[in-house]
């Protein structure tokens, strides 16, 4: 048993923080509050040029190989930002679906691109009924030629607006089969609209006859001589399933990061002639914030040991998800009561986090939804 | 990072050893009283026995030093111990010994030569059971107010006071306790802790009666007692840590008992309600089955789960040195506070049949109507809630500058 860190992961933790607080000073992560997004700008081209977007892709198709515990370190450390994406997007859900979907020569023309930030990657999945479920998805990929036509509305896309790509939940002509299209964000028939409001970089994405070549298609394990889209779904959940811990690490920075302003604020802001933090009704916020933190962050780094040492992970990582959304929620809110009016000022950078938390409570499904699945998971 | 211990060929031949002498050495008939109040005199006996067998193989205490009487061995090690006797529902030690552990570590740390030479081996080869005496009525959360007062005299030390809450049934060998040494003295340095032998002229006790001892199993104290000090004398060599110097002890004793020790081990009232929903029907239909059980279900086993992994964090921290501050206290927070909640889930899922041991309309064997019990009383033993957030507070230096420390552990 060990649960420190690796020297190369302290290390890899440090140079992080060393990039987010150089490249992502509170300043710059204002200006990209207006987009939710970060790419493309010129600290995303220094993320990318660090090679860190490549962490989980193997070193045969242009990354660094990393382990699922160093992709976690990487994550948790943007979650402190909050560095905003499309890096979970891209660098782990795009990179897993890619390695479980992909044909040999999609994962040599594709992953080189995503690890050197080149390509970025959104996963359009959600529609009109919201569900995370292959049964919610209704956009369609015609038959044309040797390839398809995609017509379809995904709704609350996340980083759809940064993506250069799209990989889009699509249902077969004959509505059997639920499988993978990779579209280009820019082929014609392809709009992005963002939407607006508390959202954080959510956007509907109207797909209106888009054209994919075969190649556009990612088959997964589908059976010879079966409809390429067959074997699509399954390897997506698979992929989403191994990426949902490392947005729990982002989770897990994220609830960090305002821990640290919180017990900080409370040693600084004096009222009654006293740091606020000497008052037991201001720790008690603190505590029930750290001891969400802590629930997280441990959840979280045992279903990413798992997924390293290749154990069946499907309870943990249901966990995790269910535990972290709940987490970085409720630690905003802990730390809104501790800061009170100055933590609703934008220029104190906590609504950055208050703003992640809420998106992020519902991507790759809620707590509710994970918890139905821990419960099957568990063999209730 | 590696959640789970690892085991060398070494360890796991070890495994084997440790294997056959349970076999052997555990004793037949052992009992597992849903309620520890119910553990007889025999079925002590019998556990205390087992306790010394263990004690001489130098496994009741696989950790402590082996020049004190303790097995010296590694965690790794330990580890496979606590797991091997977890299977037979038993711990170490097999019965209720807080004395032992909490006056032993301290000892450890802060008593002299010849105090290790004279008590730890009697603790750590199971000769003796040690009850702490700690709460006064006077003297709760506010440790430091106790009263009970220890007064030198020639060789001997005079003690006078009452103590509370204490130990549990079939009496101890000795008394670990904390007095007062200085009545006028400044607070915090008029406190001395003493190893009192239990048969000693002037001690009397006598047993509460309570709700509910908020322990587990045959491990747990079942019984709670007050304690009279009337004139006891106790020899001087029996003061450990120095005159007026009992607050550092405390600091090592409350440590411990504030949950930085860790475990590794099961939730055995989760294993039995989640046993208990898949296994019996109602209304035609496996409990678990039922959309508000999964429910309740599930929120059972995510306050389990964190407990878990809060409770292996802090025994991993403790034995690889690392730095510990507001873990421990976070840890018995978050027992206490799921604890409840785990009985509320409970009691929503089985109504009435959980406040029963009725053997025909109670759930568990009786082991659920003693948890329902023991849920709500085991917020204050070794502390309150609120005193854990306190010690939290101070630890992470929440609205100060200066963290807290914790106490030092052997």
């Amino acid at each position: 048993m060990d649960l420190s860190l690796t020297e190369e992961q302290e290390m890899l933790k440090s140079a992080v923080r060393r990039f987010v607080d150089t490249e992502y000073p509170k300043e710059t992560l204002l200006e990209l509050a207006a987009t939710g997004q970060s790419a493309p700008s010129e600290p995303w081209s220094k993320l990318a040029a660090t090679g860190w977007l490549g962490i989980i892709i193997p070193t045969e198709y242009g990354g660094e190989g990393g382990s699922f515990t160093d992709a976690g370190v990487m994550f948790e450390e943007l979650g402190r930002g909050p560095v905003p994406g499309p890096h979970i997007s891209s660098a782990a859900l795009g990179a897993l679906a890619i390695l479980e979907a992909g044909t040999e020569e999609q994962k040599r023309s594709l992953l080189p691109d995503i690890a050197s930030g080149r390509r970025t990657v959104a996963l359009a999945i959600t529609e009109a009924d919201y569900q995370w479920d292959e049964s919610d998805v209704q956009a369609i990929a015609s038959t044309d030629g040797d390839g398809y036509r995609i017509s379809g509305t995904k709704v609350y896309v996340y980083d759809a607006a940064a993506a250069t790509d799209l990989i889009c939940a699509v249902r077969t002509e004959n509505r059997q089969h639920v499988g993978l299209a990779l579209v280009p964000a820019d082929a014609p028939g392809v709009s992005v609209r963002k939407l607006e409001g508390f959202a954080w970089n959510l956007a509907e994405v109207r797909l209106d006859g888009a054209q994919i070549g075969p190649s556009g298609v990612l088959s997964g394990r589908a059976m010879p001589g079966a409809s390429p889209f067959s074997g699509g779904w399954l390897a997506l959940e698979q992929a989403v399933a191994a990426a949902i811990p490392l947005l729990c690490a982002y989770q897990v920075g994220g609830s960090q990061q305002v821990y640290e302003m919180s017990v900080d604020y409370s040693r600084t802001r004096i009222q009654f002639g006293t740091p606020i933090g000497r008052f037991q009704r201001v720790q008690d916020h603190i505590i029930n914030l750290v001891n969400e933190l802590d629930s997280a962050r441990w959840t979280t780094y045992e279903a990413l040991w798992k997924l390293d040492s290749e154990r069946e992970a499907a309870d943990s990582i249901h966990l995790a998800k269910t535990v972290s959304s709940a987490a970085y929620y409720n630690a905003c809110n802990h730390a809104h009561e501790v800061h009170a009016g100055v933590g609703s000022t934008t220029e104190y950078g906590l609504t950055l986090h208050t703003t992640a938390s809420r998106t992020l409570y519902q991507f790759l499904g809620d707590p509710k939804f994970h918890r139905r699945r821990l419960a099957d998971a568990l063999g209730l | 990072m590696d959640f789970e211990p690892r085991y060398t060929a070494e360890q796991e031949a070890f495994r084997t050893e440790v294997q056959e002498w349970l076999r052997d050495n555990i004793p037949t008939g052992i009992e597992h009283p849903a309620d520890s109040s119910d553990l007889t005199y025999e079925q002590y006996q019998l556990r205390r026995d087992l306790g010394r067998r263990l004690g001489d193989k130098g496994w009741l205490w696989p950790t402590a030093p082996e020049g004190y009487g303790g097995g010296g061995l590694t965690v790794d090690h330990s580890v496979v111990l606590e797991e091997e006797i977890d299977g037979y529902n038993l711990s170490l030690p097999p019965y209720y010994d807080s004395g032992g552990r909490l006056g032993g570590n301290s000892i450890l740390v802060w008593g002299s030569e010849e105090q290790k030479q004279e008590f730890l081996p009697k603790i750590f080869k199971g000769e003796i059971r040690t009850w702490q005496l700690l709460t006064e009525p006077e003297a709760g959360s506010d440790l430091a107010n106790a009263k009970a007062s220890a007064r030198r005299d020639g060789d001997d030390y005079v003690i006078n006071g009452q103590k509370v809450y204490v130990g549990s049934a079939h009496g101890s060998d000795y008394m670990w306790t904390i007095t007062c040494t200085d009545p006028e003295g400044e607070r915090h340095h008029n406190l001395s802790w003493f190893m009192v032998p239990s048969d000693l002229p002037g001690i009397s006790v006598f047993p509460m009666d309570l709700l509910s001892s908020a322990g587990e199993s045959g491990a747990g104290s079942g019984v709670k007692n007050i304690v009279y000090f009337d004139n006891v004398r106790v020899p001087a060599r029996n003061l450990i840590g120095g005159e007026n110097e009992g607050w550092k002890v405390a600091t090592t004793h409350l440590e411990l008992e504030h949950g930085t020790g860790g475990k590794i081990g099961r939730n055995w009232i989760v294993d039995r309600i989640f046993d208990y929903c898949v296994t019996n029907n109602r209304r035609g239909e496996p409990l678990s089955k039922d959309p508000d059980v999964r429910e309740r279900l599930i929120d059972i086993y995510i306050d389990a789960e964190i407990g878990r992994l809060f409770q292996l964090r802090n025994y991993w921290m403790r034995h690889s040195g690392a730095n510990v501050t507001y873990e421990g206290p976070q840890a018995s927070y978050f027992r206490k506070m799921s604890g409840l909640r785990i009985a509320t889930g409970i009691l929503d899922i089985l109504g009435p049949a959980a406040l029963t041991k009725d053997s025909q309309w109670g759930a568990g064997e009786g082991h659920i109507e003693a948890h329902q019990r023991a849920a709500i009383i085991a917020l204050h033993p070794g502390g309150t809630t609120d005193i854990q957030k306190v010690i939290m507070s101070r630890r992470i230096g929440i609205g100060r500058q200066q963290r807290e420390r914790a106490g030092a552990l052997a």
